[in-house]
């Protein structure tokens, strides 16, 4: 069976991988370079913590899935499990914390709440008068994005997957409601199932198959400091004003501040960011003020009209939606490159059925 | 002892060490980056750039022009988290 993937990220890679394991004949279409695009761009932060239960379910899997995979492709995903802490400023956040715990709790994630000076026991310098609670998790924590998509890309290539970098798909084959391939570069590419998995620019891959199709995108602003000894071993996230920040594995205190839509996939960094960033990161950690800011970026990411991706079949025969994940695409990706694949070969995946193309 | 040129100090890399990232395929200036973390330390490129931008040229033949350069991201120099923290957004 042939498939052509368009989107080298870590959606597309890790249905490339899971599929090319069954046997399949993969090629994966990047339009840039790898790690051009979203996943490429986001701090990595890794939860079961959703509050939808078919989210919980990939989260769950996926977590497994990184803890096998970078031996499976003997690639080192620099997975920190020191777990994620979700904060909340204001009541009405802490109550939907509570709830989604709740939710979590009933599927066997091993989520709790915790108020504000437990927090401080996983980081000392954190100012409990910043929040009103919060939430943690165990099992996540932080991830380096950027070797799981070469661990995926290595892992792929040696199951025979072809990676063509620097080609954009420019049309998709259908021939009465079935797809018969892409052309991409000056080729044409005969596949039987064409997966979109282009992220931000699913959308526009969509429109090339005949099939509508109108995810959000949102745009995420990132930043890093200058590097310290290890300090902080948590993911931290404050709901509520949606500021993030993490270590990385070199030391950079890595953060953001939740997106937000916008109307085209433009990537510039704005000052007005850093502005709020900073407020809200001294606020949380005092420690924090005299580090260096050394760098920021943007980055596009799409998220399905409700807020929950778009996975699965449609009105064209063989023309797959993968895209929509919003934030969680490094959270949910290796479990849906698994269930994509036995969508694709064995024609059912029932983890996937609530994410339908089909419902809106 | 080995020769070893540090072409990145921030990262302590050596030009071996970005010859063998070109060989195992990472041979365009923004791959190359990524992997092996170059111009990514705290001198931001500064001190590392046209060190790597020769050697790239020198291994795959193209011209410095042709490889181009990274895109150049703010600040352009380290700011404490304290000092934009007053910034005002108007």
């Amino acid at each position: 069976m042939k498939v052509a993937i368009i989107g080298g990220g870590v959606i597309g890679l890790s249905t490339a991988y899971f599929l090319a394991r069954e046997g399949a004949d993969v090629t994966v279409f990047e339009q840039k370079y790898l790690l051009y695009g979203a996943s490429g761009r986001n701090s990595g932060g890794i939860t079961a913590m959703h509050d939808n239960e078919a989210m919980i379910e990939l989260a769950k899997r996926s977590i497994e899935l990184y803890e096998v995979l970078p031996s499976e492709v003997d690639f080192n995903f620099l997975f920190r499990q020191d777990g994620y802490i979700k904060v909340a400023a204001t009541g009405d956040d802490f109550e939907a914390l509570k709830e989604e715990v709740r939710l979590q709790n009933s599927l066997g994630v091993k989520s709790r709440i915790i108020d504000a000076y437990e927090v401080k026991d996983f980081i000392p310098d954190f100012n409990e008068e910043s929040i009103i609670g919060g939430a943690y998790e165990p099992s996540g924590g932080v991830i380096f994005p950027w070797p799981v998509i070469w661990g995926l890309a290595k892992g792929c290539r040696e199951l025979g997957v072809e990676i063509r970098d620097n080609t954009e798909v420019k049309e998709i084959l259908v021939e009465n409601g079935r797809v018969e391939g892409v052309v991409a570069g000056d080729e044409t590419f005969r596949a039987e199932y064409v997966v979109n998995a282009a992220g931000a620019w699913s959308n526009r891959i969509s429109s090339m198959a005949g099939v509508e199709l109108d995810n959000k995108i949102i745009k995420e602003e990132i930043c890093v400091t200058e590097s310290l000894k290890p300090y902080l071993n948590q993911y931290l996230l404050d709901i509520t004003t949606g500021v993030y920040l993490s270590q990385s594995m070199r030391g950079e205190i890595v953060g953001g501040i939740l997106g937000s839509e916008a109307d085209n996939l433009s990537t510039s960094s704005t000052l007005d960011f850093v502005f709020r960033y900073s407020r809200r990161a001294i606020e949380l950690i005092p420690k924090l003020k005299g580090l260096a800011l050394l760098r920021q970026w943007a980055g596009v990411y799409d998220e399905g009209k409700d807020g929950l991706p778009v996975v699965g079949e449609t009105k064209i025969d063989g023309f797959i939606q993968a895209n929509g994940f919003g934030k969680a695409g490094m959270s949910v990706g290796p479990a849906v490159g698994e269930e994509l694949a036995k969508l694709i070969l064995k024609g059912k995946s029932e983890k996937l059925a609530v994410f339908n193309p089909e419902r809106f | 002892m080995k020769d070893r040129r540090i072409v990145c100090r921030c990262e302590d890399l050596t030009e071996e060490e970005i010859i063998h990232a070109i060989e195992e395929g990472y041979d365009n200036l923004e791959s190359l980056k990524r992997y092996t973390g170059a111009t990514t330390g705290s001198c931001q490129g500064k001190g590392c750039l046209m060190h790597i931008i020769r050697i790239l040229s020198q291994k795959t033949g193209k011209s410095p022009d042709e490889i181009g350069l990274t895109t150049q991201r703010p600040p352009v120099n380290p700011v404490p988290l304290f000092l934009l923290a007053e910034g005002d957004e108007k």
